[in-house]
């Protein structure tokens, strides 16, 4: 049985008339079991493996493409409800069969050995139209109801092109809370934001392939963490007391998510954030929440952070406000706040730098890129660090001087731009 | 020892009809559904006839005392048949072991198990940081732990006879407040008040052995019974805190108490807490004399306001605990000549308003505003010092004194109000 811990870091001394209480609030889950082990066995689970099967990907990548959607399937539990798509401007159910009379089925030794032929056997052509990928996925997973935890994968080497860029957000937009998708790019010719826009509003992750041989080491760790999350679906639920006002709920670790917006309201006070599928592992949130400021010397709960597992609470961690005229107290900064607060910044820093260098302002990339590397440095880093040098050349890592690379690969831009997100823990 | 004079520790003693706010203390009356005074929702009475409902009855939310091994000896609680009956008649719903049954104090909201109101997050209070005690309806107090403080150090103990005017009226109240440099002195001071309680209550015309003789006659045992009940106090903090005695910093607190007996009032002190005589009209006088260097001060001619702003006005120059220099209280009585209120309080109230004249403005202004329920009033000169900072805990006690219709005892002119110091 799945058990899930949670603790808040914080600095709970607030200043006369200070309002904003932050807090760090680790959530650990242990003992989840495999996929579907929490009831109705693996056929509570549902599986998607989408591949691109534009001309693009004629030669290695179809073939690669190909071997690691067989290597995924090797993966997919007994029991399973699954599918493979072939997309391309159009979707096309490449297994069950287009004739079969079912649309997703349950994975056995046979099926497994027909999905795989039926793999062997896509062929590349046409154009990328992404929005018709999601919602053929969307409309398979209907068809299993009783499969309540589902999750997908999505492979592409090449721009959104045959199709508008709002199809592809109205897509997401509509199948979001209806399945989990990891989202993967080959090669450099696709674009970050739009597989970004996927994985973030489905709950998954983004990430850069550079070489084709490498999908299917990449689509065997995916499936086989999807197989390892016992727990189908959780919320964070974030409750603040009445007049307050919640600024913000990130997911910082291990990657930035802001999940501010997707509150869904409990009660008046209490919003649920949904955070997917649960396996054994720890997320780090950070919440701030402001209240109303009170006289020295008092105390209020100012948060309490809870996860929910089927609308029943199975942790919660309390954030506290307490009114001292002690500065010795009050000026303490909290390390996790800082770090995650710092590493948040270094995101959006990589970001609008690689967005300003796109566009040309190089003034404005010198000196995001400048900063980011001045916050890795700060927060420990080291990867974002090493990704940042294949861009720019550092001069004074503590000021954040820079200098932009000329002739910079496209590769290290897109690594650099994929893994923003990705945080480093809190030295403790 | 008499129903009337005894008072579970902690409990708000009520007449039928009449319930203590959980909130702020107001006494609420039959049938009502919010607190007059702070809109706090109250809870349902028990059927007619039954006693205090849980929410107007502390006791049933826990002990301030929870721990306190000296408790366990608290004659109150533990012979007094009285006392006893009424335990039996609980209607069933004020379980003890239902502490979170009671609203938050702030909003009045359920106070959820992490100990944090579900609306406003104000955290549970704890018995030990407000109660108050009523046990007649002429005697109240009310003990709070302020603002600025995180633990509530003062304590108080108090006992009555049911009807102020009674010949023999009869009523104690103590305070003892706990000095917060010294860890502990929350447990010490509530055992100290609780020991001078039980010793005093022991003069009294229901007690074990009653104070006899001529209003004049009595003044010389009460006295004597007042150093009686500071050595009382004195010996449970030893009790009490046992091997803590041993610290460099041992726990202590003040001692502070006032008896009401018929027309008598004899005051008794050790530290700052004071007694204070507040008439209904004339001149107001503190009866105690702080055992303090601000006293000491004011005793070698620095005005009083300097003395007492000064950064040692609070360093006490007696107190009780394990290294007390003198345990045995300096005492005061005095006769007065028409009605008013006798209050024994903390530095936490008298510090906004040290001069006698002050706090009796206070006392009268507050009594017209809020009337003359003890336990009303006493919250409200609370809630006043909560207003003015709470920079301390703040302990309020007020025994109502009604001239007798009786002729003046032997000896002594009732119109002169004289006060004589007794050591």
């Amino acid at each position: 049985m799945a058990e899930f811990a949670a603790e808040v870091y914080q600095n709970e001394f607030l200043s006369e008339g200070a309002t904003d209480v932050h807090a760090i609030v680790t959530v650990t889950c242990t003992g989840a079991g495999s996929a579907g082990s929490a009831g109705g066995g693996a056929g509570g689970v549902a599986e998607i493996i989408m591949v691109d099967t534009s001309g693009s990907m004629s030669g290695r990548n179809i073939e690669a493409a190909k071997h690691a959607a067989q290597v995924a399937v090797d993966q997919i539990l007994d029991g399973t409800w699954f599918a493979i798509v072939g997309g391309s401007h159009v979707a096309n159910r490449a297994f069950p069969y287009p004739n079969a009379r079912m649309a997703m089925v349950q994975m056995e030794p046979g099926a497994r050995a027909e999905a795989k032929r039926a793999i062997s056997m896509l062929t590349p052509g046409g154009g990328t139209a992404m929005s018709t990928w999601l919602r053929l996925a969307d409309q398979l997973f209907a068809t299993v109801p009783q499969a309540t935890q589902r999750h997908a994968i999505l492979l592409t080497d090449g721009k959104n092109e045959s199709e508008p860029r709002a199809n592809l957000s109205a897509a997401v937009r509509d199948v979001t809370g209806h399945f989990q998708c990891d989202a993967r790019g080959v090669g450099s010719r696709w674009q970050v934001d739009e597989l970004r826009e996927i994985s973030t509003a489905l709950l998954g992750t983004v990430d850069l392939i550079a070489d084709p041989a490498e999908i299917a080491a990449d689509f065997e760790k995916l499936m086989r963490a999807s197989m390892a999350r016992g727990v189908a679906s959780a919320d964070l639920r974030v409750w603040a007391p009445q007049g307050a006002q919640v600024l913000f709920v990130r997911q910082v670790a291990p990657t930035v998510e802001d999940l501010t917006n997707r509150r869904a309201e409990v009660n008046p006070l209490t919003g649920a954030y949904p955070t997917g599928s649960w396996g054994d592992e720890s997320r780090d949130y950070h919440v701030a929440v402001r209240v109303g400021s009170k006289p020295v010397g008092s105390e209020q709960l100012a948060a309490r952070v809870q996860l929910a597992v089927n609308g029943e609470v199975v942790s919660s961690g309390l954030v506290k406000a307490k009114w001292s005229d002690d500065e010795s107290l009050t000026t303490r900064i909290n390390p996790e706040v800082a770090h995650y607060t710092g590493q948040t910044e270094l995101a959006a820093a990589i970001q609008e730098g690689l967005a300003a260098k796109a566009a040309g302002d190089e003034a404005t990339a010198t000196v995001k890129l400048g900063r980011a590397v001045q916050l890795a440095q700060q927060t420990g880093n080291d990867e974002a660090t090493s990704r940042l040098r294949k861009v720019v050349d550092i001069d004074n890592e503590e000021q954040g001087t820079v200098r932009l690379k000329r002739n910079t690969s496209t590769l290290d831009e897109m690594a650099l731009d994929t893994a923003s997100t990705k945080t480093t823990r809190v030295r403790r | 020892m008499s129903d009337s004079s005894s008072t579970a520790p902690g409990e708000t003693v009520a007449e039928s009809s009449v319930l203590a706010c959980p909130a702020c203390g107001e006494p609420s009356h039959d049938g009502a559904r919010f607190c007059e005074a702070c809109g706090t929702p109250l809870a349902p009475l028990p059927p007619a006839g039954g006693d205090p409902a849980p929410t107007g009855d502390p006791t049933s939310t826990g002990d301030p005392a929870t721990g306190d091994p000296a408790s366990t000896g608290d004659p109150a609680t533990d012979d007094d048949p009285a006392t006893d009956d009424a335990a039996a008649t609980q209607p069933a719903t004020s379980d003890p072991a239902a502490p979170a049954a009671r609203p938050c104090v702030r909003c009045g909201g359920t106070v959820a198990e992490d100990g944090y109101c579900t609306e406003c997050g104000e955290p549970a209070a704890s018995e030990r940081d407000h109660w108050a005690e009523r046990p007649a309806a002429w005697v109240a107090g009310v003990c709070d732990r302020g603002v600025r403080h995180s633990r509530n150090e003062d304590a108080m103990a108090l006992a009555a006879s049911p009807s102020a005017d009674d010949e023999r009226a009869f009523a104690a109240l103590v305070v003892c407040d706990g000095v917060s440099s010294a860890p502990d002195s929350d447990v010490a001071s509530l055992a100290a008040a609780r020991a001078a309680r039980d010793v005093l209550a022991s003069g009294s015309q229901e007690g074990a052995a009653p104070v006899t003789g001529e209003p004049s006659a009595r003044i010389g045992a009460w006295s004597a019974l007042v150093g009686e009940a500071s050595r009382a106090a004195q010996s449970a903090i030893l009790a009490t805190v046992g091997d803590m005695a041993d610290r460099e910093n041992p726990p202590s607190c003040t001692f502070a108490t006032a008896v009401v007996d018929g027309p008598l009032v004899v005051a008794g002190w050790v530290g700052d807490s004071r007694a204070y005589w507040v008439p209904d009209e004339g001149e107001a006088r503190q009866l105690s004399v702080d055992d303090s260097w601000a006293q000491e001060m004011i005793a070698q001619g620095v005005p009083r306001a300097m003395a007492e702003t000064s950064p040692q006005a609070h360093a006490i120059t007696r107190w009780l605990g394990p290294d007390a220099p003198d345990p045995v209280a300096r005492t005061a009585a005095t006769l007065p000549d028409r009605d008013g209120w006798v209050l024994v309080c903390s530095d936490g109230l008298w510090n906004y308003c040290s001069p006698a004249a002050d706090l009796a403005g206070l006392v009268r202004a507050t009594h017209e505003r809020v009337g003359g329920e003890p336990q009303a009033l006493a919250g409200a000169l609370v809630d006043w010092a909560n207003a003015q900072g709470g920079r301390d805990n703040i302990t309020a006690t007020l025994a109502r004194f009604v001239r007798s219709a009786a002729p003046a005892p032997d000896g002594l002119d009732p119109d002169l109000e004289t006060t004589i110091p007794t050591t």
